[in-house]
């Protein structure tokens, strides 16, 4: 039964949590187009390495407490405390477990053969210049967040039709940003993570909002 | 008597009745959960979810625990066990029917 995975993000924090990650990873390649070429950040391994950790573990953690915040302070009582895990019987978590693995293998090998098909068509084929293999990356760089946030929608947020009209958004903002974009794929990392971030933020802050205003806690004597 | 007839007369009665199989379903696919997210997604009344709760805590298939959320009393819900392998074979006796 799906109903009640859905009631994880009944009050938008899955979406927020999700926005807030993506924001996280545009905000550290700003910073790092900010900090000088011959910086100890960008020069050093290690310290580049701790630089994203520095960033991006507040951004997960503001995440993870704002999500549990707004759980316990407004979900848990208006609607009811849920807590996930060992749900279902110990064959369907066993399959649940295996179907996510073969998933994200098929998803790996398939992004993998992609850059390897990639790479050696640019080498192989004169033809094919470093240009228009840049051109493919870019576009299946940018088609990459359309099915995933279309999975989303439909995994999460099925039951809130206007949600369509976001992956409508994204998919037209996503076509403005690769005509009007940067040429360079990893120039446009940036602004596409920071669009994509922002609606999955507001998608669920909309969210919120609107049950918020839909659902009031029962009176005290309610148990 | 022909094998999906048998299948439908062996259903578990318990977990048949709608309101308790709203209930086990609900409950089957999560760890554990309060009272007011049932009575949420139910839409029962509170006299109607008591009571199809208490049938199924006399079957052995629901544990129920009361508890406080700060100073709010709480109520958590979990299957047993044994409301699991009977919610498992309630769906294979469903499938087997039909």
């Amino acid at each position: 039964m799906a109903r009640p995975k859905r009631y994880d993000n009944i009050d938008g924090t899955g979406g927020m949590f999700m926005g807030l990650m993506i924001l996280g990873f545009a905000l550290l390649g700003y910073l790092q187009t900010i900090l000088p070429e011959d910086s100890f950040w960008s020069t050093n391994g290690f310290a580049s390495l701790l630089f994203m950790y520095l960033v991006i573990f507040p951004v997960l953690a503001l995440g993870y407490w704002g999500s549990k915040a707004i759980k316990k302070h407004l979900t848990w009582p208006r609607t009811g405390y849920v807590a996930y895990g060992a749900g279902g019987t110990e064959a369907q978590v066993k399959r649940n477990r295996w179907a996510t693995m073969g998933a994200l293998a098929v998803l790996s090998a398939v992004m993998a053969a992609g850059l390897v098909g990639l790479v050696v068509l640019a080498r192989r084929h004169h033809a094919v210049s470093a240009v228009s293999a840049a051109s493919v990356a870019r576009v299946g760089y940018l088609a990459f967040w359309v099915p995933l946030y279309a999975f989303w929608v439909w995994r999460m947020g099925g039951e809130n039709r206007w949600k369509w009209v976001g992956l409508l958004f994204l998919a037209l903002g996503l076509l403005v940003i690769g005509l009007l974009g940067p040429d360079d794929v990893i120039a446009l990392v940036r602004p596409v993570m920071l669009f994509v971030g922002l609606v999955w933020f507001g998608s669920g802050a909309i969210t919120l909002c609107l049950y918020i205003r839909h659902t009031q806690p029962p009176a005290p004597e309610a148990e | 008597m022909n094998e999906q007839l048998r299948a439908i007369s062996e259903l578990d009665r318990v977990i048949h009745e709608p309101g308790r199989l709203m209930i086990v379903a609900l409950l089957g696919a999560v760890k554990e959960c309060d009272f007011l997210y049932l009575l949420h997604e139910t839409e029962m009344n509170k006299g109607n979810l008591s009571s199809h709760l208490a049938r199924l805590e006399e079957a052995g298939y629901v544990g129920i625990e009361k508890t406080y959320r700060g100073k709010v009393p709480m109520t958590l819900l979990r299957l047993t066990r044994a409301g699991r392998a009977a919610f498992d074979q309630y769906r294979q006796g469903l499938k087997a029917a039909f």
